[in-house]
């Protein structure tokens, strides 16, 4: 199964680019979600362990890894708490410039 | 009482001190009343102290003990703070004080605005003048920060001359500079004074940079930065294949800060600099702080033919050109300015050329020239001051009123032009013979003494010009065209290198009667000029024993090896003399004929500030050139970071063996066997939604539905989580991704539509950019494949901390949970920085939205009377049954919410969970029932409030386990402790505290998310 999630994490991981480099700045917030989400997915499946039951102490037999699971928590709340400040950017940018194309975003060459 | 080497520190934190005491009375209302003679005398303390200090080692200099103190400053970098004392510091330190100590003085009465009275014609004639009277004339001007400069600036010299090694040089070498800088633009006003004052920093800065290089390069080879390391590695630096290299550099340093040519142009434009600070920084010692340098490094560098030929060339073309160029100026300070230039020349080419007697020739130079160009400043300063001009074509007779200064001038000019028996003689006697002495090649045997007369008749004729032009004949004697044909432009005047100080918008009469008006500064003003002139006639005629060997001890260090000096003025008939009677006779000539050599136009046409000025817009375009590679675009910027990231990946990584390596086959068995578990195939189309989900979304022509697509894709990743199988985050997972997906659909609807629209038709217009896109992208993918390849392939399959966690997170924290143990206890400081990033991120949302953005912005983005894509939230239409369950939605949520909270630890669910589960709720409310209601509704939700419970909560929860017996951080259970009657299964511990306390925060955070994205359009406060 790891040949088939390898090939699932590269995939999300260019579709996410390729939204990135996009004029439209709601896909590049979408672009960045998905990046976030592949590299949760990649975190998730280098654990150690591979479980058969959830990581509670209680559980019997192969539990799988908390560790990972552990950090992904946590990445997760943040990623969208980066993300929710990101869309604030984009909508003060789309207001400033009047225009929901990266490419009128010019500032550097003014 | 002090020890010797204490002493030598005291002589410099004594000028320190003053600078500060200096900033603090420019600094302090009730000062800034003080007097400005009053300021001079006081402030003067500080260099006289440290001119006693440096004075009081004397004994022990010619004893031919060095003094060295130090403290360590970077230990870990071997940098000290180092100061050394030999003959050729203590030289310079006690110019730099003493001179610095009459020019507080002085400068106490140049800037007192009392004594100048101005006549009438001139101030109706001119009421702008530019003159440095406007400065002096306006009392409110605060003339305290001449002084904070000057003291600053004397702190550094004293530091560059007492500097123990190369790292304490240097930092004060720049603090000269930049002090030199604060000077020359003091009158901030004066556009000419700003430009000079950037010229000089340019020029003399670039060179510190340079010196910088060549003193590292010494300090590495020498395997030490302090000067006895440095001196005792001479052989092994003149040996070394760099030696051209820190040479080259070190001249540079030297030659820049010396005004040598080419680089002297900076020096003539930095007379916009105050007059007492003309006299102190560009003549007595910083522009000396080159010839320094040179004679500090001279014992460990010298000795080589590139020392000789370079020092000596460039010494001797500054002199001869200074000499000339000085004699057709016609403002004083600019003759002055040309002087030095040329007497700096004198002094490098006297380095280079490493006879006994030239160091000899060195040693009275600086002195004699310290001297008397001091005192001719300061001169120059209260001529200027009684009437009014510097310009010697309108100044004349004016010796009769102002008789003691004529006379201070004279011995002053007198020394400058070599007359005996005055010091300047003797530093022209010596100079003379160190030019025939023996060991210099034959043909420079004949050149050097030629150009010395030269030189000699031409300042010789300067110095007359100072003398007698000013005080004693008509005015414009000196010059063909009479002062009131005088042109208002030009006359000679094309080289840009002559100053252009002087106005010459006012009428040449009214010059005139400022010029009958003069009459003597009080006396303490002359006290400076006086002092330093009486000493040049002191030294010579009455040559005491002390200024001998401190001549001696300064010509040793610098040399090297002993270096006897005597102060006798005559020797015999001998060809000094002679030559030197040569040059008297030419120069008597030259002053004759000065009015035709003046009006000779043929300098040679190129102007170093020309070539400077190039340079300067040669940069700007290269400037402006670099700038437009920057298009603006941030995809371009992106893709140009893709493609230099990828073009790394293929130079560095070994792409075929990379390929070869692949753990294919490994990965295939597992495949194979992996196909046989009745789970695995639920993952597999899992992953294939995932992909093709987020795939949709790129090729959704609709914002909106690509949005909902992510959302999908988004679920698909928490099934695979959850098939992990992990419970705890699949939760979070699904509850994040549904509120990512209502604050996108948020923001969607806050962009205008007709934006909207234009910016999703470009996503499938431009098919060359997208085909680019998708190659790098497919690039990118395809190296995260390959990583993940043989991540997951060489992964070790057994942890080393997971098993501590899953052995000790029921007995050290009473959780089942083995991950919301890691969360909330053994990484809970951890998760208390991250709750706090994430209602930061909250914050700021509020913040950029309500307070950056402006209501008129918010407006000016509907440009042509657009309405936003929907108005707010308002306009959606709910069945009865959708209010129903949004009604019901929120008390639901709020048990769910609590009981994930109680039973985090043991059963799935957390504080995360609990908080976005809730904000899920309160955003369903914002959704159906609108802004306004919601907001009304649920007003008792304050986002800020909650925030703050959040984390206060944490922080308090965490903190008392430690006076409970724990430690910070540690778990506890209150509700055990207090003896609660709590059902079971309930804890009141630190755990279920910081569950609250997270979902506390997130909810706080998230409504104020979802509050000002879900605000109407237009009612933006």
């Amino acid at each position: 199964m790891e040949i088939l999630r390898a090939f699932a994490i590269g995939a999300l991981f260019g579709i996410g680019l390729y939204q990135l480099l996009r004029r439209n700045v709601i896909r590049v917030a979408i672009g960045l979600v998905i990046l976030s989400n592949a590299v949760n997915l990649f975190l998730l499946s280098v654990g150690a362990y591979d479980g058969i039951v959830e990581a509670y102490a209680k559980a019997v037999g192969q539990r799988s890894d908390a560790l990972p699971q552990a950090l992904i928590l946590t990445a997760i709340v943040i990623s969208m708490g980066g993300f929710s400040f990101m869309l604030a950017l984009l909508y003060v940018i789309a207001v400033r410039y009047r225009t929901g194309d990266s490419d009128e975003v010019r500032g550097l060459s003014h | 009482m002090f020890t010797p080497t204490l002493t030598l520190a005291i002589a410099w934190i004594a000028c320190a001190a003053g600078s500060i005491v200096a900033l603090a009375l420019a600094i302090l209302p009730a000062a800034r009343r003080l007097p400005a003679p009053l300021l001079g005398w006081m402030l003067a303390i500080a260099p006289a102290t440290a001119f006693v200090a440096l004075a009081a080692q004397l004994p022990r200099l010619f004893a031919g003990e060095v003094l060295t103190w130090r403290v360590e400053w970077l230990p870990a970098l071997g940098v000290s703070f180092g100061l050394y004392l030999d003959g050729l510091s203590a030289l310079f330190g006690l110019i730099v004080t003493g001179i610095g100590g009459l020019v507080l003085i002085y400068a106490g009465y140049y800037f007192a605005p009392t004594h100048h009275h101005t006549p009438v014609h001139a101030s109706i004639a001119n009421p702008q003048s530019p003159n440095p009277e406007s400065q002096i004339q306006n009392p409110k001007s605060n003339d305290a920060r001449f002084f904070v400069y000057t003291l600053l600036f004397m702190t550094s010299m004293l530091g560059v001359v007492l500097a123990g090694d190369a790292i304490t040089l240097f930092v004060f070498w720049e603090g000269t500079s930049v002090t030199s800088f604060l000077l020359i633009a003091y009158k901030t006003k004066d556009e000419e004074a700003r430009k000079g004052a950037f010229k000089a920093l340019f020029i003399t800065g670039g060179g510190g940079i340079a010196l910088l290089a060549g003193l590292l390069i010494v300090s590495a080879i020498s395997g030490g930065a302090d000067w006895a390391t440095i001196f005792r590695s001479g052989a092994a630096l003149r040996d070394s294949p760099w030696y051209p290299v820190m040479l080259g550099l070190i001249a540079f340093g030297a030659f820049t800060k010396s005004a040598q040519a080419p680089f002297h142009f900076w020096l003539p434009t930095a007379m916009s600099a105050p007059t007492p600070a003309s006299a102190y920084l560009h003549s007595a010692t910083m522009v000396k702080a080159g010839v320094y340098i040179l004679a500090r490094m001279h014992p460990a560098l010298g000795n080589t033919d590139l020392w000789f030929w370079l020092l000596v060339i460039t010494g001797a073309a500054t002199m001869v050109m200074g000499a000339i160029i000085g004699l057709r100026q016609v403002d004083l300070k600019a003759v002055l300015a040309y002087s030095t230039i040329s007497q700096l020349g004198v002094l490098v080419m006297l380095i280079g050329e490493e006879a006994t007697a030239a160091f000899k020739a060195l040693v009275i130079g600086v002195l004699a020239h310290a001297l008397y160009k001091g005192a001719l400043f300061m001169i120059v300063g209260v001529v200027d001051h009684a009437t009014g001009t510097r310009d010697l074509r309108r100044l004349g007779r004016i010796w009769r009123a102002m008789p003691l200064t004529f006379a201070v001038c004279s011995v002053a000019a007198l020394s400058m032009a070599g007359l005996p028996p005055l010091f300047g003689f003797l530093a022209k006697e010596a100079l003379l013979a160190a030019e025939i002495e023996a060991v210099l090649p034959a043909i420079m045997r004949v050149i050097l003494p030629a150009a010395t007369v030269l030189t000699g008749a031409f300042i010789l004729a300067q110095a007359g010009t100072l003398a007698l032009d000013t005080f004693v004949t008509p005015a414009g004697a000196g010059f063909f065209k009479t002062v009131v044909d005088l042109p208002l432009t030009g006359e000679g005047r094309d080289d840009p290198e002559d100053v252009e100080t002087i106005d010459r918008s006012k009428p040449a009469h009214a010059h005139i009667e400022q010029t009958l008006a003069a009459h003597d500064p009080p006396l303490a003003m002359l006290i400076g000029p006086a002092v330093l002139a009486a000493l040049s006639v002191i030294i010579t005629v009455f040559q005491p024993q002390m200024f001998t060997d401190l001549l001696a001890g300064a010509a040793s260090a610098a040399y090297g090896a002993k270096v006897k000096v005597s102060l006798d003025l005559f020797h015999g008939i001998n060809l000094p003399l002679i030559l030197s009677a040569i040059a008297i006779v030419f120069g008597v000539g030259v002053f004759v004929l000065r009015s035709p050599i003046r009006s000779v136009n043929g300098l040679p046409a190129l102007s170093m500030n020309r070539v400077y000025e190039r340079a300067l817009s040669a940069i700007d375009r290269l400037a402006a050139l670099a700038t437009r590679t920057q298009g603006g675009r941030i995809r371009v910027y992106l893709s140009v970071i893709l493609v230099a990231l990828f073009g790394m990946i293929a130079l560095l990584g070994n792409l075929s063996q990379l390929f070869a390596g692949l753990p294919l086959a490994r990965l295939g068995e597992h495949f194979v066997k992996d196909l046989l578990d009745p789970m695995a195939l639920l993952r597999a189309f899992s992953l294939l939604l995932a992909v093709a989900a987020a795939f949709v979304s790129v090729m959704m022509r609709r914002d909106l539905l690509a949005i909902i697509a992510l959302g999908a894709s988004g679920l698909a990743v928490a099934v695979l989580i959850a098939l992990e199988p992990s419970p705890d985050v699949a939760l979070v997972q699904v509850v994040v991704d549904l509120l990512s997906t209502v604050i996108l659909i948020l923001a969607l609807s806050h962009l205008p539509g007709a934006q909207l629209s234009r910016a999703e038709a470009l996503n499938h217009t431009d098919r060359a950019a997208a085909a680019r896109n998708a190659l790098l992208a497919f690039i990118g993918g395809a190296i995260v494949t390959v990583m993940c390849l043989y991540a997951f392939a060489s992964r070790p399959r057994e942890s080393v901390v997971t098993p501590y966690y899953e052995q000790n997170a029921k007995p050290l924290t009473g959780a089942a949970d083995i991950v919301g143990a890691i969360v909330v206890d053994f990484r809970g400081f951890d998760t208390l920085i991250e709750i706090t990033v994430f209602s930061m991120a909250g914050i700021g949302v509020f913040t950029l939205l309500r307070k950056a953005l402006t209501r008129r912005e918010a407006q000016r983005a509907l440009p042509n009377g657009e309405s936003p894509a929907r108005q707010g939230l308002d306009a959606f239409r709910a069945s009865p049954f959708t209010h129903a369950l949004t009604y019901a939605a929120l008390p639901l949520a709020f048990v769910l919410a609590s009981v994930q909270m109680i039973h985090g630890h043991d059963e799935p669910g957390d504080g995360f969970t609990a908080g976005v589960t809730l904000s899920l709720a309160v955003g369903f409310w914002y959704v159906i029932f609108g802004y306004e209601v919601a907001k009304q509704r649920l007003r008792a939700l304050r986002p800020g409030l909650l925030i703050g419970l959040g984390l206060l909560t944490v922080i308090a929860g965490s903190i008392a386990p430690a006076f409970l017996g724990g430690t910070f951080f540690s778990p506890f259970d209150f509700g055990a402790a207090l003896g609660l009657p709590l059902p079971a299964g309930f804890y009141l511990s630190t755990s279920f505290l910081f569950e609250l306390a997270i979902c506390l925060a997130v909810l706080g955070a998230a409504l104020f998310i979802i509050d000002t994205l879900g605000h109407p359009e237009g009612e933006l406060e």
